[in-house]
């Protein structure tokens, strides 16, 4: 970690909590999404899959009505601290700056992120909202929506990612961020999103929305991103406070 | 010219693994991914054995080995140029990286040509999922081969330096991982999808 950064933050104690408030943000929305998304919510893995018939969705759908409507609950709680997640790694990029540049860009990233994230959820729980009065079809497209806005955004988290990364390559040595391997990991993480666009051409098998390459490899990557720039974040919070 | 800290570097070279530890730990996250699609193809090759058999004898094989000899020299190329910058830099040495370039735009133009036939001869991703599997997984990997090309000519930009410190031998290093990733990835596409 460098050297710089923590030296000139030790004074800052407000700053130091904020910045382990952030990474701690992040670990609570991975939390968060496992409850809402994996257990209750039926997002990952898919409860509705690309290929299944309108019908299909609906007795899916109406079957599970009460854990997904409570899982969305959790959802929309995760993507929100996208917001807080993103500001702390913005915050500390901007440290390391003399002049503002891709700290701004990070908030950009991560607001938009964040609002694509909410719909996401917002879309999962609009298809639970009222099932009985929607044309089946209408459930099905629900369903597309909430996936499409998840994967089909490779550019916008990408973008995320990639200026993350810039700056710690491009920072005088010794006074980067985040270390320099946090950088290949944001964009080991760039390169996981991108099979996201297949779910443009595949409604079923590995590159549709429910498959391995086109939603598995990627959502994981994304939460193993979060974790990551979260354990980071914290860790220089730490290491600030000893 | 070789600085004092690069020198210091050589020194060290042989007790420490090349590059930059988080260059590896991408490697890694990349194979782990592409593993994925291996065992994706494995399955689908036991599955349906005579749909993926018929389709792999609709391959051209000489683009396949055209395209596996141009990023096995590319990769030599970096090798020397790497080796080059490390014993005794000099301006020149950029030639290499500029010609790992040469053999990653080959390898592009192949593709497009390759990618070409099969698309006007009705061979699509949707044909079958042997199909699927061959345009998305060479898919990612050219975008992987794009991204090299990116590397390869900031590899170019910093070998042109008349004096390289410890930090640009780093990025050095690591760039030509990257390539050789590309590289090794390829080998293991071109068998599973070619030649098994």
């Amino acid at each position: 970690m460098n050297e710089t950064a923590l030296a000139s933050a030790g004074s800052d104690e407000l700053f130091r909590k904020t910045l382990a408030f952030c990474g701690y943000t992040g670990y609570a929305a991975i939390i968060l999404f496992i409850i809402g998304g994996v257990w209750l919510g039926g997002m990952l893995p898919a409860l509705p899959h690309a290929n299944d018939l309108p019908s299909e969705v609906v007795g899916k759908v109406s079957e599970n009505l009460f854990e997904i409507r409570i899982g969305s609950i959790f959802m929309i709680a995760s993507f929100a601290l996208f917001g807080t997640f993103g500001a702390g790694m913005a915050m500390q990029t901007r440290r390391c700056e003399t002049n503002p540049g891709f700290s701004y860009v990070q908030v950009v990233f991560a607001s938009a992120g964040t609002t694509i994230a909410l719909l996401v959820a917002f879309a999962w729980a609009l298809m639970v909202f009222r099932p009985e009065i929607y044309h089946p079809s209408i459930l099905l497209m629900w369903a597309d929506f909430a996936y499409f806005l998840a994967l089909f955004s490779v550019p916008l988290f990408g973008g995320w990612c990639v200026t993350i990364a810039l700056p710690i390559f491009l920072a005088e040595e010794g006074k980067e961020p985040f270390p320099r391997w946090a950088a290949y990991v944001n964009l080991w993480a760039v390169l996981l999103f991108a099979p996201g666009q297949m779910v443009m051409f595949f409604k079923d098998g590995p590159f549709s929305w429910h498959g391995v390459v086109a939603m598995w490899i990627p959502f994981v990557a994304f939460f193993v991103w979060i974790a990551v720039m979260s354990f980071l974040m914290v860790k220089i919070a730490n290491a600030e406070d000893n | 010219m070789v600085d004092p800290s690069l020198a210091e570097s050589k020194a060290q070279a042989n007790s420490q693994i090349p590059g930059e530890a988080g260059i590896w730990a991408f490697v890694a996250g990349d194979l782990l991914v592409f593993s994925v699609f291996f065992i994706l193809i494995a399955l689908g090759q036991k599955e349906q054995a005579d749909i993926f058999n018929a389709s792999r004898e609709t391959l051209n094989l000489h683009f396949g080995i055209a395209n596996t000899l141009l990023l096995l020299t590319g990769s030599l190329f970096v090798a020397i140029g790497v080796e080059r910058c490390r014993d005794s830099h000099n301006a020149t040495d950029n030639r290499w990286f500029l010609l790992a370039m040469g053999c990653g735009v080959g390898f592009v133009i192949n593709k497009v040509f390759e990618w070409s036939a099969k698309i006007e001869t009705g061979l699509l991703p949707v044909t079958n999922d042997f199909y699927m599997y061959f345009f998305v997984f060479t898919g990612i990997h050219l975008l992987h081969v794009f991204v090299g090309l990116g590397v390869l000519t900031f590899l170019f930009q910093i070998s042109r330096r008349a004096n390289l410190s410890s930090r640009n031998f780093l990025a050095l290093e690591s760039g030509a991982i990257f390539w050789h990733l590309v590289d090794l990835l390829w080998i293991l596409l071109f068998a599973l999808l070619y030649l098994l």
